[in-house]
């Protein structure tokens, strides 16, 4: 991953759907906004209530709907507010990427991620795994293109 | 009323099945090639067996003559087990893309008694959800672990999804073959919802509530992410496609596969699949021969892998192969009666069109009441790796009991 260069895949990808829940998600970009830290322009946040609501259904639909890459940020490890939302979601997302690989596609444009709300460089970091994979992604052929 | 029944590719299970509707008022014709029709004026055209772009001048044609099309069985209408072929780039293509109006019954095999309705023009009554008519119930508890294989027996009442054994009912509607009555988990031939398959698979993540799921740190500050490695979520589903997709993968949503083989589209459907599911699907989709396709198998794997098969068990399957002859014989004399009278007898043993029932060492559930049934009782097996071989198919497993290549005669 770490091998990828991000400028190979420039201008090949411009739209990067991260669900972020209402709270540790949504409040470390709030954090990250507060700090004036930049991260990629692809970026597009969509604000839900957990995580847990998300799952191959939401995914599948941004995919089909033009996203390049798509991912949860969700609250730390037993720090879910509702409960367990973040760990199932991921639960979900793993099967997904399972699935893609199995359909001979790459499983880096989908992951799900944890963040601080009192930390924005968590969501940044988060952030730059994203386009970090999408770019591994695309450079190894293994995009997600909308046939169907 | 003028019906006529155009079989296209594939598995001719469901074509055979409309030999029934001649038990009704009907003037029906069987068409196995559509090539060769020359077209003329129908009330009502069925369309059995998967159907690939190509075919698409052929079923204009026939849609233009006649006043109704019924796609009949889930390889028509959704692609059906054959579009698992497109997982490895084939181009199985259900009726929607080239007659969206058509009026479609799902089912592998599809149900003889909703063509009837269809084709007579009655409303046909949405069924109720499979779960509901099910003998198990369901708690939708977190699971701690998945079971491939389980006895049966020793839970009657849970549902299989509590019990770790993945099944589709959830998204399926009630139906005739009834897999679940005979041990074998629903596959979900009767969405009773559209992308059915990949709404299984999120309700089934969500199940698997405390099955361990492998996380990592994440670059900066002490939070973790999904890992990449393999964890107990992704060893214990081996073959997500087959097993969540097996009868939608055309119309799920997804992006057509691109994993690369030479192999046929019968060989591309097999391949990837696990051992325990591998007679399921030579029982729905061998056609003519999927009573002694599947056995073959079976037998194949049993003689490898060293599994006994008692005297009652082989009693049982060679019964299954000569009604196999006697199907074969009153499809050839197109014989309504002799057809269904046959194919009760076949469900006695097998359970279902589907043979369900018929599994490695034996059959899951009870045949007879009269006969000792941990004589022929099927135990779950050990999966062992290796490459098994028998008159017609050669294939091999890996350590998890994926198939990995298979060849399979032509013409068998
Ligand atoms: S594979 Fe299933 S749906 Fe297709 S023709 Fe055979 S029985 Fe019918
Ligand atoms: S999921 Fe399967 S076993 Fe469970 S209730 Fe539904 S049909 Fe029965
Ligand atoms: S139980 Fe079997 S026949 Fe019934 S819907 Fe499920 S897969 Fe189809």
């Amino acid at each position: 991953m770490s091998s990828c260069d991000i400028n190979e895949c420039e201008g090949k990808y411009d739209n990067i759907v991260v669900f972020m829940c209402n709270e540790c998600g949504q409040g470390s970009a709030n954090t990250a906004g507060v700090g004036r830290m930049p991260y990629d322009p692809s970026v597009r946040i969509v604000r839900v209530q957990c995580t847990g609501q998300i799952g191959p259904i939401q995914i599948m639909d941004a995919l089909n709907n033009g996203a390049d890459a798509v991912s949860c940020v969700g609250c730390c490890i037993g720090a879910c507010h509702f409960f367990n939302g973040n760990l199932l979601s991921m639960r979900r997302i793993k099967l997904m990427k399972k699935m893609f690989k199995e359909l001979g596609y790459s499983d880096q444009f989908i992951n799900q991620y944890t963040s601080r709300a009192a930390e924005g460089e968590t969501a940044v970091g988060d952030f730059e795994d994203i386009v970090e994979r999408l770019c591994t992604a695309i450079t190894e052929g293994g995009t997600f293109e909308n046939e169907c | 009323m003028n019906v006529k029944v155009f079989q296209f590719n594939g598995c001719n299970k469901c074509f055979h099945e409309t030999i029934l509707l001649k038990q009704n008022d009907m003037e029906v014709e069987l068409i196995s090639n559509p090539k060769d029709w020359k077209g003329e004026k129908i009330d009502v055209a069925v369309v059995s067996g998967y159907l690939l772009p190509e075919d698409k001048e052929i079923l204009l044609n026939i849609q233009s003559n006649a006043n109704k099309l019924i796609a009949y069985g889930d390889c028509t209408t959704t692609g059906g087990i054959f579009g698992l072929a497109n997982q490895k780039g084939a181009n199985i293509t259900p009726i929607s893309k080239i007659i969206p109006e058509s009026f479609k019954i799902n089912g592998c095999l599809a149900e003889i008694e909703e063509l009837t309705a269809t084709i007579k023009g009655g409303e046909v009554d949405k069924p109720p959800s499979l779960c509901k008519v099910c003998k198990r119930r369901s708690t939708c508890e977190y699971l701690d672990e998945v079971h491939r294989q389980i006895d049966i027996f020793e839970n009657e009442e849970a549902c299989f999804n509590d019990l770790g054994f993945l099944c589709n009912g959830y998204i399926a509607t009630e139906c005739k073959e009834r897999c679940v009555d005979y041990g074998t988990q629903c596959r979900g031939c009767k969405p009773i919802i559209d992308r059915s398959g990949v709404r299984m698979l999120g309700m089934f993540g969500t199940l698997m509530g405390n099955v361990e799921v492998a996380t990592e740190a994440s670059k900066y500050g002490a939070t973790d992410k999904l890992a990449d490695k393999d964890d107990d979520m992704t060893e214990s589903l081996p073959d997500i496609v087959g097993n969540f997709f097996r009868f939608s993968l055309p119309t799920s949503g997804l992006p057509k596969g691109r994993i690369h083989s030479k192999g046929s589209i019968l060989e591309n459907v097999f391949t990837g699949r696990l051992i325990e599911e591998f007679p399921l699907i030579t029982g729905l989709l061998g056609g003519d021969n999927s009573i002694s396709m599947t056995l073959s198998i079976i037998e194949a794997y049993e003689k490898g892998a060293e599994i006994e098969v008692n005297e009652q068990t082989k009693q049982y399957r060679q019964k299954l192969r000569s009604l196999e002859k006697e199907l074969k014989n009153a499809i050839d004399a197109q014989d309504a009666e002799k057809y269904k009278d046959v194919t009760e007898k076949i469900r006695k043993i097998a359970g279902n069109m589907n043979l369900s029932n018929v599994f490695y060492g034996g059959f899951k559930t009870p045949i007879d009441g009269a006969d000792n049934f941990d004589d022929y009782k099927a135990e779950p097996f050990e999966i062992k790796e290796g490459t098994y071989k028998n008159g017609i198919v050669e294939f091999s497993i890996d350590s998890k009991g994926v198939i990995k290549e298979i060849k399979i005669k032509e013409g068998a």
